[in-house]
């Protein structure tokens, strides 16, 4: 058990005489930068002893830039190791299709293995798994040796690079990055702050100390650090910066350090999944077994976990498997998805959840409909012969929200439950968890958050046109919400929904906010200067073309009518949908007109400035019928119940003459309301 | 700067008499805000009111009907710089130029063409759409009688261009009961033109190559009481054309220059570039383009562009739905369905045609939407699907009863079955990969 | 500025430079800067638009309209490219490296020397078309980046699901990249942003925001590029880079396949300059074209839209 605080402050010394004691520094060829690793933190050439000491104070004691000068004069400039198997230092031709490859993703990140033939045993296992993860893999010290006595292939074509039979070749390693970061990364020499964030974002490296090394290889490997590159060891140390991890999981480990994912491409299960196979569904005569659908109990759940409760990949399944399932039975099911990642959300769960549906349809032999507890799922006998199991569908599941969520989903883990008794016990809990997500979205206030989002969507048809979503407030197409606003920009930072500031509040009542305004502003590209969230009369939001209902003025009776798409019929305001929305489209704001989603209509914020919902005069009755419930319900907290019947509709009124009388015989409280023009 | 449709509504006597044409007073409104009224329709507006109005409402370029009859057109009534704002309405007339030098078959071939020439695109008709006579003479007599022969063969709008009232004025006793055009009045002839204008209904085309000083030559012409005018900025090559057309209409959509809000006049014949200056011209806002020779590819590029151009960009051009044919298809063809967008009509068309296999396209009416948006908007329905193929008779045509659906179509596959009792083939997302997914079914790969 | 009738705006269109020549590094005979316009189109634009002569290394791709009229130039890719140079005027040429298309293509080293016979065979800066399909974009763009290497090639091309490869070969070569999207000003934007992501800067990145051939989308096309110069006058530092068009599918529309043989080709130099001439009007800095007649065309068109006006500021 070697002490590496001790080792490094022997280490230390012995650099530092090695140093002092350099006569002649020839270099390398091959490259424009002299020394690459001191040339990028200090911005000067090293060519000599002298030079290298210069350096060596300029950087604080920098044991790389000993540890380079070391090297060098113990090379021959222009040669690599002849009949060896070591590539010495690598050209910058060689470097810059390096480069490349970590750009364009065919390699994932970087590793060096340092040390002794003697672990060659272990190591084998070890480099294995770094060549079949895409990473390029750096040998330092006769380990390279060790492997290609045990049959490894090594060589820069198996990304497993032989540096050099002493340790200290891993500076190579190091001058690597160096290269990398000033030709790619825009790394200016002598920036070491620029270098060190080039090499945690990009280069993402990590480094596998192996035991046996020497107190000057440890002091070399520790100065690796503060790169930003962390040091495992699998055993012989003791010391609390290096990582100690096992020979199976040490790959893992330095990959999950590093942030380095490995992408899944195909989903190795016995049945073909593709969106082509999305509508198609699965008769009773093709079905082998169903689960839900009325018949038994079923539900879907996924929720968000920390990382140490998920072993990404595992997929459980609790019950009977299709063996014991009899064909053209019905059976329980749950789907219960468990997910943990650095950048997921407890908001995204319904959202990612919603993704079951899809990802089960993908399946060629599997069928999914609906959604929480009123699922219902086929499997086909075809797909049961060709040799699908119950796991599969929880292996397709856990690899395609790998697939479509890589930046949000670290780890993924599925449990199916096919027993009925453990079903109905989960659904309990499931359902409470319903209600919680159902409960939080409805109680939402505007008030209550500090940020809205914006909507951009449809400024392909309409070139000035954002919708500015808030809680209580949804697109005017009736798509997206306040949440599936934010968790679109959280998946996505660069796309449509972009979050908007309140600031400060000009007028709460008409709902205009400093911030919103100039969102607006800069989004409408100056056309448009103000926009009042919940007044329909002042500079009111603006509307594309695929609004689901229109809200307009009617003067004549002080009020608002709302007409909605599916309506074909003529309206009191003498203009059908389609001509109001020839009219109003295109991103243009116009005062006493709005495109509205339905919801909106049932939103505390409706007509607010203008004396809220008891100024609505006129909807068609389907629309009303489709209200239903929620409008009566909604009528009945304000407080005002019989207002439902003066809310006029085509069955009693399609020109503005009959609506005058029908209003005027209901008493409607539009017509005593304060002027809506004129003001 | 533009009022707003309750600004306008304020001004209104607010009765809803209907006089105007519309049910209330809010519709009204409504379409002078858009530029699409004229605030004399209404009996009861104060002075006023009229006066405020009058200024802006009336559309930024002045609308007018050109010729008369079938083959009569509408220009101006114009109020964007760029077509996505909103759109461009009235597409430019080209009008074929006629010397009245030519002899009887260069009268009858001009003639006839602008009267035959069609060009069928996207289910519309693409046309020529008059004749302009040149004096080249400077003889009256000469210029009336190549009028009159024109009149004898065709019935089309016209544009009469001399400098010379005396000239004018020739050809106007064979056609001016039908209101053609006339060309030109400048600062020196302007009174005897505009007293022709007046007399015969002309429209009438005012030349000034000075654009500060069309202002004031036009309201001279509007102080003469002659009301339909089209400026005529004397361009001869592409930089004053884009340049000059463009501050003109800008400053017409503005407001800035009432005096300016009136149609452009083009004449490619002055420039070097023909087909540039034709093209140019179907851009930069010109609403009659005089064109001296129109080579047939030409002039099938020009059609093209001009209906494109002048396609409103939220109504997208649809295709009529039912079956259509790529190549010489048979019973045993394949069959891709898609929906009546244009645009993914032709991308299929062309992806399926050069693929080099029969087959046939048949087209539902998604009312214009792309089948994203179909599917999504739940317009692309198996009912829709399956109304569309009984009512090609496809199960008559061929003898397989499979249906190729778009990829994005994938959603509706299932219920298509069921509806139409067809095998659906989900076929790929990207129209370009038509032709590997053809192979691979005919190499048996998909079935 | 407003009686000039013109406008003013806040901010204007980022300039890349394409091409170097020997005391930039490279062979070039000259080198490009692109961009740069402070207003609308031709309103005093500061650096001229450019046109590129398209032509690719295996003819049997392509159209056979090209074939057809010129059967002795397009067999052989760098005599192609030499005769757009000395003959036929173009600024640049584009190559298309159509022998990438052949299934399970594997020629890496091929693509060196095909972009090694093209640099000697012209001294116009170059744009390189690399591969069609994702599995060997890879390779095809290393090498194409390689070969290239100190000239400053524009590579084509990025789209959102498939940049990183292009855009490693230009940052790893010093080249500019060439983004597509598909007619969508939105989608343009963000494809410019994940670009910049990679670490390419803005200097390097041309916008093709796809151009359909006249009568196949041709409008769509053109008010995105309208929007695309708008925005970026206005400010939009996502959107203020300069255009390229192309319209690849000209030669073969049905207008052109199905005229009659005697104006078939006239009929294909009509389609792609009235294409070609209406991207520039939108705003397009370089536009694409295949048949030499288009090119002297273009040229004289752009001669005079550019020349002075009584209108210009």
């Amino acid at each position: 058990m070697v002490d590496i605080t001790q080792s490094l402050t022997e280490g230390k010394k012995i650099l530092e005489k090695k140093l002092a004691d350099i006569k002649v520094l020839v270099g390398y060829g091959e490259t424009a930068y002299h020394l690459p690793v001191s040339y990028s933190l200090t911005g000067k050439e090293v060519n000599s002893g002298e030079d290298a000491e210069i350096a060596y104070k300029a950087t604080s004691d920098s044991l790389l830039v000993a540890t380079e000068a070391i090297v060098a004069a113990g090379s021959v400039a222009g040669s690599t190791a002849d009949n060896s198997i070591y590539t010495g230092f690598i050209g910058d031709s060689v470097i810059r299709k390096l480069g490349y490859s970590l750009v364009d993703g065919s390699i994932l990140g970087l590793a060096l293995i340092a040390g002794k033939a003697s672990e060659a045993g272990i190591v084998s296992g070890i480099a294995r798994e770094l060549q079949e993860k895409l990473l390029l893999t750096f040998l330092a010290g006769d380990i390279a040796k060790g492997l290609d006595n045990e049959g490894v292939k090594i060589g820069l074509g198996y990304r497993l690079v032989p540096l050099g039979p002493d340790t200290l070749s891993g500076i190579h390693f190091v001058d690597i990055l160096a290269r990398v970061a000033m030709m790619f990364g825009g790394v200016a020499p002598g920036d070491p702050s620029r270098l060190l964030r080039y090499a945690e974002e990009r280069a993402k490296a990590f480094v596998i100390a192996l035991p046996g090394l020497s107190p000057e290889e440890i002091a070399f490997i520790d100065a690796l650090r503060p790169l930003g590159i962390p040091i495992l060891y699998y055993k012989g140390y003791e010391g609390e910066n290096w990582i100690r991890a096992s020979p199976e999981n040490i790959v893992q480990k330095g990959m999950e350090l590093r942030g380095i994912k490995v992408m899944v491409t195909a989903i190795p299960i016995p049945m073909a999944c593709s969106p082509a196979f999305e509508g198609k569904s699965i008769r009773r005569e093709e079905m082998y077994v169903e689960f839900g659908g009325g018949k038994k109990e079923a539900f879907e759940l996924l929720t968000m976990k920390p990382k140490e409760e998920v072993i990404d990949g595992k997929v459980t399944v609790i019950g009977p498997e299709i063996s014991q399932l009899k064909e053209g039975s019905a059976s329980s099911l749950a789907i219960i998805i468990e997910v943990a990642g650095e950048q997921m959300k407890k908001d995204f769960e319904p959202v990612l959840e919603r993704r079951i549906h899809n990802f089960v349809n993908y399946g060629e032999g599997s069928w999914h409909v609906a959604q929480r507890d009123l699922i219902w799922v086929r499997l086909t006998k075809e797909a049961v012969l060709k040799g699908l199991k119950i796991e599969h569908i929880g292996k397709l599941l856990a690899l395609k929200f790998k697939m479509d969520f890589p930046s949000l989903i670290d780890a993924v883990q599925v449990t199916l439950i096919t027993d009925e008794p453990k079903v109905i016990l989960e659904k309990k809990e499931a359902e409470k968890i319903y209600m919680e997500r159902d409960e939080r979205v409805a109680g939402m206030k505007d008030t209550d958050v500090q940020l809205f989002y914006s909507c951009t969507l449809c400024q392909t048809f309409a070139p000035n046109h954002v919708c500015i979503i808030t809680p209580e407030r949804s697109a005017l197409c009736g798509a997206i919400s306040w949440l599936d606003g934010k968790t679109a920009y959280e998946i996505s930072p660069s796309g449509a929904n972009q979050p908007v500031q309140k600031g400060a509040v000009i007028d709460a009542l008409k709902g205009e906010f400093e911030e919103v305004n100039r969102f607006v502003r800069k989004a409408s590209h100056g056309e448009i200067d103000r926009c009042s969230l919940y007044s329909i009369m002042e500079y009111p939001m603006t509307c594309c073309g695929c609004f689901e209902c229109i809200a307009l003025i009617l003067p004549e009776v002080n009020g608002i009518m709302v007409v909605n798409r599916d309506y074909k019929g003529e309206t009191p305001s003498g203009m059908s949908f389609s001509t109001l929305a020839g009219t109003i489209g295109g991103g243009a704001q116009t005062p006493g007109f709005m495109g509205i989603s339905k919801g909106y209509i049932l939103s505390d914020r409706f007509l607010q400035s203008e004396g809220g919902i008891k100024r609505l005069v006129w909807i068609p009755q389907i629309l009303k019928d489709e209200l239903g419930k929620r409008l009566i319900d909604k009528l009945e907290q304000l407080g005002i119940s019989s207002f439902y019947n003066k809310i006029s509709t085509d069955k009693n009124a399609t020109t503005i003459e009959d609506l005058i009388l029908f209003l005027e015989k209901e008493e409607h409280p539009a017509l005593s309301m304060p002027p809506l023009i004129g003001g | 700067m533009a009022l707003k449709a309750l600004d306008i509504y304020k001004l209104l006597p607010k009765k809803n008499c209907k006089e105007c044409g519309d049910p209330t007073c809010l519709t009204f409104a409504m379409k002078l805000a858009s530029g699409k009224a004229d605030p004399d329709k209404c009996p009861y507006l104060d002075p006023q009111a009229k006066e405020v109005l009058g200024s802006s409402t009336k559309p930024p370029v002045k609308p007018m009907r050109i010729g008369v009859g079938e083959r009569s057109f509408r220009i101006g009534e114009e109020s964007c710089l760029y077509r996505h704002e909103k759109t461009f309405y009235h597409a430019p007339g080209f009008f074929l130029a006629l010397k009245d030098s030519s002899g009887e078959s260069q009268i009858s071939t001009i003639a006839n063409r602008v009267e035959k020439d069609l060009l069928v695109r996207a289910g519309q008709d693409l046309r020529l759409n008059g004749v302009a006579i040149i004096s080249d003479s400077k003889n009256p007599e000469t210029f009336g009688s190549v009028v009159k022969k024109v009149e004898e063969l065709v019935s089309l709008p016209e544009i009469l261009i001399s400098n010379d009232p005396k000239i004018v004025e020739a050809g106007l006793t064979y056609c001016g009961s039908y209101h053609p055009v006339i060309h030109a009045a400048t600062r020196e002839n302007y009174p005897e033109m505009c007293r022709l204008a007046l007399k015969f209904g002309c429209r009438l085309i005012i030349s000034e190559g000075d654009i500060t000083k069309i202002p004031e030559l036009v309201n001279e012409c509007v102080k003469i009481g002659v009301p339909d005018l089209i400026l005529d900025p004397c361009v001869d090559n592409l930089s004053d054309c884009l340049k000059k057309f463009t501050v003109i209409r800008k400053k017409a959509v503005t407001r800035e220059d009432a005096s300016l809000g009136y149609p452009l006049y083009l004449d490619t014949g002055r420039f070097k570039d023909r087909s540039g200056s034709l093209y140019l011209g179907i851009l930069k806002y010109a609403s009659l383009i005089v064109i001296h020779d129109l080579p047939e590819p030409v002039e099938k590029a020009a059609l093209t562009l001009r209906q494109g151009i002048y396609t409103d960009p939220q109504r997208p051009i649809q295709m009529e739905p039912g079956l259509y044919k790529i190549g010489e298809p048979g019973k045993d063809s394949p069959v891709f369905m898609t929906v009546n967008f244009s645009l993914t009509f032709f991308t299929l068309q062309g992806y399926l045609e050069s693929s080099g296999v029969s087959c046939y396209m048949l087209i539902v009416d998604t009312e214009g939407l792309s089948v994203l948006t179909a599917v999504a908007a739940g317009k692309l329905t198996d009912t829709l699907v399956n109304e569309t193929l009984k009512k090609a008779d496809l199960a008559n045509i061929v003898s397989h009863h499979t249906l190729i659906i778009p990829g994005y179509a994938a959603p509706i596959s299932g219920k298509l079955e069921d509806e139409t009792g067809w095998k659906i083939l989900v076929g790929p997302r990207d129209a370009a990969e038509v032709g590997t997914f053809l192979e691979s079914l005919q190499s048996g790969e998909t079935k | 500025m407003a009686e000039k009738g013109t406008y003013e705006w806040s901010s204007r269109v980022g300039v890349v430079k394409i091409g170097a020549t020997k005391s930039e590094g490279g062979t070039r005979g000259k080198s490009y800067t692109i961009g740069g316009s402070s207003n609308i189109p031709f309103f005093s634009e500061k650096n001229p638009p450019r046109i590129a002569l398209e032509i690719c290394d295996d003819i049997a791709f392509w159209p056979g309209l090209l074939k057809d009229n010129l059967p002795d130039i397009t067999a052989d890719v760098s005599e192609w490219a030499k005769k757009g140079e000395m003959e036929w005027g173009a600024d640049l040429i584009r190559v298309y490296l159509t022998s990438t298309k052949k299934k399970h293509f594997s020629d890496f080293p091929g693509i060196k020397k095909v972009i090694d016979e093209i640099l000697s065979g012209t001294t116009l800066p170059l744009i390189i078309e690399g591969s069609d399909s994702p599995e060997i974009d890879s390779d095809v763009f290393l090498n194409c980046g390689e070969a290239g290497s100190g000239e400053r090639l524009l590579l084509g091309t990025a789209e959102a699901d498939r940049y990183r490869s292009v855009a490693a070969a230009a940052i790893a070569y010093n080249h500019a990249v060439i983004a597509q999207s598909p007619i969508d000003i939105n989608l343009a934007k963000q494809l410019n942003i994940l670009l910049r992501e990679t670490g390419m800067p803005d200097n390097s990145i041309i916008i093709d925001s796809y151009t359909g051939a006249l009568g196949y989308g041709f409008e769509y096309s053109y008010s995105t590029i309208e929007r695309i110069r708008y925005a970026a006058l206005k400010g939009d530092d996502d959107l203020a880079m300069p255009i390229i068009s192309s319209a690849p599918d000209t030669l073969g529309v049905r207008e052109v396949r199905e005229s009659p043989p005697e104006t078939k080709y006239e009929t294909a130099i009509q389609w792609e300059f009235g294409t070609a001439l209406s991207s520039l009007v939108a705003g397009a800095s370089i536009v694409c074209v295949r048949l030499p007649e288009t090119i002297k065309l273009l040229k004289t068109a752009i001669i005079d839209l550019s020349s002075p006006s009584v209108e210009d500021i």
